[in-house]
């Protein structure tokens, strides 16, 4: 019996229609009217100054929008019959939709951007962030040209950041993925990217799809597949990361779709990063990323309260998952006031293989292995926030730097609690 | 074959540009010439054209291949006399055959009797026939046409010991039309050539006939005034004749040339035609659409001219920066090949002697509205040479046959006005007139059979156009209408197949019947209706509701 396919009749028809491109633009979307008319007008700029001779195509895959947001993105299309654009193409600049649920999945939305970048051919491939409303026509060149002239399969984003934003990413995704697979990628998990049809096609033939979570966390697997499979990565310097604001209950989901994905990634590449010593640079363009040190209103003791509340809480889950020296550790400073509590780089990096080799060994269910984590993340972001509250952007770098270079030197450490599989 | 009485058998003309010296030798010169053209007549006929539009062939010292004149009233004796032209004329005219000639209004040859005697001194007559000044500062805002040759609109002249005005070269001084003697003149030369029976005047370089100061010196209100006089005369002397306007300006710009109908009859369409070659080149129809959607309403008395090349270079004025680089790095990758803001080049090379590619342009240029134009030798693929310098390359001998000179002349091939293309693709024994009438799949015999399908309809020259926009933005599909008679056209611009859903479903219960093989295909339903296109394929139906 055929397999039913994910694209739809009226999708495929209007491919059909765009034929072969040379860029193509992916902007997963779901109730962003707000700002995607800003965002796919700066991508028509950017395609026209940057792109003025190529065929190029904008697919929006949405998760079911019920504020129009695919009508925005479709109506500033660019094409004989919109001759009062003022911005002047050479060519028709496509922009088509498809809806592919009725609730938003990252994954799916990355899919069907996959799919249709296959099926047309496309050289050279971005994806942008609908919530992205500084996004600059110049973030297009950044993104593609490195893959479209340059002959990278991935260029990943870097921001200028707020020191205190991302820490997730700084704390852990970053000097995790740098210290196991080896190379100094900022934001192996970014919200915009280019890459190559190549390695797209790549990527959409692999066991990733099918897994029940809907694909979440997919563009971390998209990157660690890049690396693991040898493929040419740089970054490009985009600008200014505009801060969302989060709840506190978007931890947990978040480090499912971060660490969890990790965590998972970890098992199957094991017999790459395994191999893998030290970790090299990977070549960027424009400046580094770089930390901005505005005030930023964070609310500390909310964070070390929900830090010790579950230390002891869950004690008996972290029995499960961390060794008794780690959780010892963990107990004793989650006791301390908040001028003494301190969660070390050394005990973090501990704490987070041994999550990780638990993670693996699937020492109870995995889902609460993540969901067991939020208290101590933010245990960890107390003692960065409190640490740094006074710090120079070199002074952050500096630190952040320094936890890389313990991950790293804990490896040996994550590889002696590893159980490989059979 | 009597010519249609109809006044605006303009509208369903098909012309074919050529210059007599170009065509057939009948002396042995070296220079084609009247009576030559005259031999050729039936070939024209065959061919299926009903108008030629023949170059300037007046006395001139041929420093611009006859744009400069020296005797408006008169034949070069190089082709021949005016009773040869009367004679050819007349031949024509019994072939069904109008003849359109080159009225070089704007400006004269330096050698002019005009200009010696302006030149000769301040108080000739003749003085004021011609705009001087005794300062080359007056009229700072205009542009330089031959950018590659000329630094300046005006030229000191120490005869006169005053700056005179050119806008081409510095051997072809404006006319100033300021004056009313000068206009008088040139309605007299006009009615010279009307009352000998030509059919009407292309009109070169109309939009400079008038200059002021703190203006662009085109496009001015007192140049459509002058033109405007002309055509009254015109209609009152020689009523059912023609002018053509050469005025090589944006659509909004051409359209007062048209007036409320009182003044040109017809004008080329000069910003469509780059479009035509950059859609190609793109696979996109926007170029194309994007510059008729822009092309304002004409007069219904009034009718657009297209060609695809001529005599000049392919001129890349009406396009942006953008557009005209690439169409540089598309088309003339070569330096060489680029003049004066344009490409130098035939039809053929510029595609690549690619025969789907030069079928399709053919089948866009004789449906889009509009009177369609054929530059000699196109209708055979021949070549050009690029480095015969200025736009030389393009007017090279007519190739007959793959004899001595092509069949061209019998003179030694030394004294050909122009040496014969003789490369291996488009040299004259691979390209010529001959081998091409004598091979079916020709590209000749598929120019005859399009020309013929062209005439079967009064739609493609007088009708409506409504354009269709398929989902496939590479594929031009448009509907002509004139009465009851409805032709579907649909091309692939693509160098692939294609698939394209055309919204018929105002033409629902109609057959289409293609027009070449006159086969049906499925009658048009409520569903988009699906036709698959090979690589550069187009279509011509007919709909037919039954």
């Amino acid at each position: 019996m055929a397999e039913e396919s994910f694209l739809t009749d009226d999708f495929l028809r209007q491919l059909i229609n765009v034929g072969e491109v040379d860029i193509l633009v992916g902007l997963p979307t779901h109730n962003n009217a707000k700002t995607v008319g800003s965002v796919v007008h700066a991508i028509q700029s950017g395609i026209l100054s940057g792109f003025p001779r190529e065929r190029a195509v904008i697919i929006n895959a949405d998760g079911g929008s019920r504020d129009g947001t695919p009508d925005l993105v479709t109506g500033v299309s660019i094409d004989d019959m919109r001759p009062a654009s003022k911005l002047y193409a050479l060519r028709t600049l496509h922009s088509i939709t498809t809806k592919y649920g009725s609730s938003p999945a990252s994954g799916v939305a990355f899919r069907t951007i996959l799919a249709a970048a296959e099926l047309l051919r496309a050289k050279a491939c971005v994806v942008l962030s609908p919530e992205s409303a500084n996004i600059e026509p110049a973030w297009l060149s950044k993104l593609l040209q490195p893959v479209y002239r340059d002959g990278f399969d991935l260029v990943t984003p870097m921001y200028r950041r707020h020191k205190f934003e991302g820490l997730l990413i700084t704390n852990l995704l970053y000097p995790m993925t740098r210290a196991l697979y080896g190379k100094r990628i900022y934001e192996a998990y970014a919200p915009e990217f280019g890459f190559s049809g190549r390695l797209g096609t790549q990527f959409l033939g692999q066991d990733v799809w099918t897994d029940g979570t809907d694909g979440a966390g997919v563009e971390l697997r998209f990157t660690l597949a890049a690396i693991t499979g040898k493929f040419p990565i740089c970054q490009s310097f985009l600008g200014e990361k505009v801060h969302v604001e989060r709840s506190s209950a978007d931890l947990v989901p978040a480090l499912r779709q971060t660490v969890g994905t990790l965590f998972a990634a970890l098992d199957r590449d094991f017999p790459v990063w395994g191999a893998v010593t030290g970790c090299e640079p990977v070549p960027s363009n424009g400046t580094d990323q770089e930390v901005l040190l505005e005030p930023l209103r964070v609310n500390r003791k909310r964070l070390r309260e929900m830090f010790s509340s579950g230390v002891a809480e869950l004690e008996s889950v972290f029995q499960s998952i961390l060794s008794p020296s780690t959780l010892a550790e963990l107990q004793r400073i989650s006791r301390l006031g908040e001028d003494e509590c301190r969660y070390s780089a050394e005990l973090w990096v501990r704490t987070i293989y041994e999550f990780a080799a638990s993670y693996q060994k699937s020492v109870i269910s995995r889902d609460h292995i993540i969901q067991a984590l939020a208290p101590l993340f933010r245990g960890r972001a107390f003692t960065f926030l409190t640490e740094h509250r006074n710090a120079s952007a070199d002074e952050v770098e500096r630190s952040i730097e320094d936890l890389c270079l313990e991950f790293e030197r804990l490896k040996p450490y994550l590889l002696e609690i590893w159980k490989p599989r059979e | 074959m009597p010519l249609n009485p109809d006044v605006l058998w303009y509208k369903d003309a098909i012309i074919y540009q050529v210059h007599v010296r170009t065509f057939h030798d009948s002396n042995g010169d070296g220079i084609g010439d009247f009576q030559g053209l005259e031999a050729k007549l039936d070939y024209l006929q065959e061919l299926g054209i009903n108008t030629i539009w023949l170059m300037p062939f007046f006395p001139s010292p041929l420093r611009d291949d006859g744009y400069d004149i020296a005797d408006y009233q008169n034949v070069h004796p190089s082709y021949g006399t005016l009773e040869d032209f009367r004679k050819f004329l007349e031949s024509a005219h019994d072939r069904g055959i109008r003849i359109i000639i080159e009225l070089v209004a704007n400006h004269t040859s330096d050698q002019h009797p005009w200009f010696q005697e302006s030149r000769s001194s301040q108080d000739n007559p003749r003085r004021d026939w011609y705009v001087w000044s005794d300062t080359d500062t007056r009229y700072k805002d205009t542009r330089i046409i031959f950018l590659d040759t000329e630094k300046s609109n005006w030229a000191w002249d120490p005869v006169s010991k005053s700056f005179y005005w050119h806008r081409f070269f510095s051997h072809q001084p404006d006319l100033n039309y300021d004056n009313p003697a000068v206009r008088e003149q040139m309605w007299e030369v006009m009615k010279f050539w009307l009352d000998m029976g030509v059919d009407g005047f292309r009109l070169d370089a109309v939009p400079y006939l008038v200059e002021r100061e703190g203006t662009n010196c085109e496009n001015l209100p007192e140049t459509h005034l002058v033109l405007k006089e002309l055509r009254r005369k015109l209609d009152e002397n020689s009523p059912g004749r023609m002018l053509l306007a050469e005025a090589n300006q944006w659509p909004a710009d051409l359209r007062p040339y048209f007036g409320d109908g009182d003044e040109f009859h017809m004008a080329f369409h000069f910003p469509l035609m780059p479009r035509m070659f950059m859609g190609l080149k793109l696979e996109d129809r926007k170029p194309i659409t994007e510059i008729l959607q822009q092309t304002p309403e004409i007069p219904p008395i009034c009718q657009w001219s297209l060609f695809l090349r001529n005599h000049d270079e392919l001129t890349l004025e009406m396009v942006t920066d953008v557009e005209r680089d690439y169409m540089y790095d598309s088309y003339a990758v070569s330096k060489m090949m680029r003049l004066n803001l344009g490409i130098r080049r035939r039809l053929a090379p510029l595609l690549d002697n690619d025969r789907r590619r030069i079928e399709l342009m053919n089948g866009m240029l004789m449906s889009l509205p509009g009177t369609p134009i054929i530059y000699y030798g196109d209708e055979i693929g021949m070549g050009d040479n690029i480095n015969l310098g200025d736009r030389n390359g393009v007017r090279t001998p007519m190739q007959w046959n793959g004899e001595t000179n092509a069949g061209f002349s019998t003179a030694p091939p030394e004294h050909l006005y122009a040496p014969l293309i003789q490369d291996p693709v488009y040299g004259y024994q691979a390209v010529n007139v001959l081998r091409q009438k004598a091979s079916e799949h020709s590209l000749f015999n598929w120019m005859q059979r399009i020309l013929a399908v062209r005439r079967s309809t009064g739609a493609f020259g007088r009708g409506a156009i409504e354009f269709l926009y398929p989902a496939n933005h590479r594929i031009l599909a448009y509907v002509r209408r004139l009465g009851n008679e409805t032709i579907l056209v649909v091309n692939n611009l693509s160098s692939s197949a294609q698939a394209v859903e055309l919204n018929l479903r105002g033409y629902k219960g109609n057959i289409p019947i293609e027009m070449f093989g006159r086969n049906m295909f499925p009658r048009v339903g409520d569903l988009p209706y699906l036709l698959t296109m090979g690589p550069y394929q187009f279509y011509w139906f007919r709909l037919r509701r039954l």
